[in-house]
């Protein structure tokens, strides 16, 4: 039985729709180009309540998280959001996921939809007796708003001062009178916020619907596919496409998420092997001078096959063919020459760093003002 | 003539139907992959439906066979690309290209704004049109069978 978010009334009357990690979601409203151009270059706001939520709280809290992920916690403030792993034995990953350290004891998980369950039992499965992780996902909704004039759209909904966020930080407040979390993060390389709507469900869903139509007022709606697009064009993996059970977070060019030194979490001995750290295949951007590469397409040098895409499309901002792919070693320095073969013809393939798009005028980094 | 099911009206201006929305000109012939073809005196234009178009959403990229390679009724010829996916492109007759619509390396997203028109993709010179023409649709059965599609 397909599932639904809160939001599907209005996704139903005005989005193409489609099926996603057992949701049915907008795949898009208008179209994928339109949507991805106005996250890039005003805002736009996405329906991401088909993510996992996790509600961890009380004393052990902490020591719980800090042993799952290769990322220090004890160390993140309360009102910090990061980026982090859930690890396998063997140093595979699981699941990428953003941690909210709401206050000194009490956390929001939030996981891929595709991986929620399998993350709760891994969860689970290390959790001191009688400790509860509580899946918020059905209590709660998420909404994403992205883009350069995120603030502009989200500030009018809401008394907390948006200016004073800083990116990867979280506050509890009230958006559109509905108490609410929201966060400086994204997954479009673009300013912005997500934002956690408590105490609404598929049965009472008045709080995440009034929220989303005052955004829609001064936002764009985007499906899934500005979704990927723009998260590709950043340069940000996909969990099962680009990284898996299968990846470890070198191989996964993610070594900035594990914290120097740290041990006593699932995962420790597997990484600190020198092979783990030195894989032979590493995660790479490319842009091809052609032709556009999709998934499963092989990467070769002159002679050889080199690695594989992981995931491709079409770059609206750089008006290329861009992906994302797992690179042998050797070839894997940026600027080095490929080829990925679209359709029986060879296409050049530089290696690049992403993301694709220059941060002088798109992205969180981009130059005010001009 | 019988309208077929979910047929709105046709307009009179556009000489085509319009099934859910999706254009059929009455002029063209068809192939159920969603190809048109149309004959201009001594070649025929080769395109996709507006469906096909809409369909993809959003035309990022389009590859045709250049001028003078051979295509053949009904095999893969080329292919258009969205943001999202790649759709094989099948040709409706067999005959030589004379032309490819050079306009869609810089503008693919013509196929979606005029898809029976600019955003045409290439031109044949038909080697066998007069036996090829009878296993195409006209617009009639195009838009009976847009219609069971739909309806699936």
């Amino acid at each position: 039985m397909t599932k639904t978010t809160q939001l599907h009334s209005y996704h139903a009357q005005h989005a193409k729709l489609t099926e996603f990690a057992g949701y049915e979601m907008p795949l898009w409203y208008t179209t994928t180009m339109d949507e991805h151009l106005a996250v890039r270059n005003s805002s736009g706001i996405f329906d991401v309540s088909h993510m996992g939520r996790f509600s961890v709280q009380g004393g052990n809290s902490t020591s719980f998280l800090e042993g799952l992920v290769p990322t220090g916690v004890g160390s993140q403030p309360p009102g910090k959001a990061f980026y982090t792993l859930l690890l396998n034995d063997k140093g595979g990953i699981i699941d990428d996921l953003i941690i909210e350290r709401l206050s000194e004891d009490r956390y929001l998980v939030v996981v891929n939809a595709a991986n929620a369950e399998t993350d709760m039992r891994h969860m689970m499965s290390h959790a001191p007796r009688e400790f509860e992780v509580r899946d918020m996902t059905a209590s709660t909704a998420m909404i994403a708003v992205q883009g350069p004039k995120a603030e502009s759209s989200l500030q009018p909904l809401t008394e907390l001062d948006l200016s004073q966020l800083k990116r990867f930080r979280c506050a509890e407040t009230k958006v559109a009178g509905e108490n609410a979390l929201v966060s400086r993060t994204g997954y479009t390389g673009e300013d912005g916020f997500e934002i956690t709507i408590y105490g609404t469900s598929n049965e009472h869903p008045r709080g995440a619907l009034g929220v989303w139509e005052r955004l829609a007022s001064t936002s764009t709606p985007c499906g899934l596919g500005a979704r990927d697009s723009l998260r590709l064009e950043a340069g940000f993996p996909l969990h099962g496409s680009d990284i898996d059970q299968h990846t470890n977070p070198f191989e996964a060019d993610l070594a900035w998420v594990v914290s120097a030194g740290k041990t006593g979490y699932v995962g420790d001995s597997a990484l600190a092997e020198p092979n783990a750290r030195n894989p032979q295949k590493v995660r790479r951007g490319l842009v091809l001078t052609s032709g556009i590469p999709r998934h499963g397409f092989e990467i070769s040098d002159s002679s050889a096959s080199v690695g594989v895409v992981t995931s491709g499309t079409f770059s609206p901002i750089i008006r290329k063919g861009i992906a994302l792919g797992l690179v042998n070693r050797g070839h894997s320095d940026f600027g080095a020459q490929l080829a990925v073969e679209v359709r029986e013809s060879l296409q050049t393939a530089t290696v690049t760093k992403p993301p694709f798009y220059d941060e002088k005028l798109f992205g969180w980094k981009r130059q005010k003002g001009i | 003539m019988e309208a077929p099911e979910g047929y709105i009206e046709a307009k009179a201006a556009c000489e085509c139907m319009d099934i859910q929305g999706y254009h059929i000109p009455d002029e063209l012939l068809y192939t159920k992959e969603h190809e048109w073809a149309k004959e201009e005196g001594p070649v025929v234009k080769v395109g996709i439906t507006d469906y096909a178009a809409k369909t993809l959403n959003d035309v990022v990229y389009v590859t045709s066979p250049k001028p003078a390679s051979k295509v053949e009724q009904l095999k893969p010829m080329g292919t258009v690309e969205s943001i999202k996916a790649v759709s094989e492109i099948y040709s409706p007759i067999s005959g030589v290209v004379t032309r490819a619509n050079s306009q869609l390396d810089s503008h693919p997203e013509l196929v979606n704004k005029s898809p029976y028109g600019e955003g045409w993709l290439i031109e044949v010179k038909p080697s066998n049109f007069a036996t090829e023409r009878k296993s195409l649709l006209d617009a009639t059965a195009y838009a009976a069978h847009l219609n069971s599609l739909l309806k699936k």
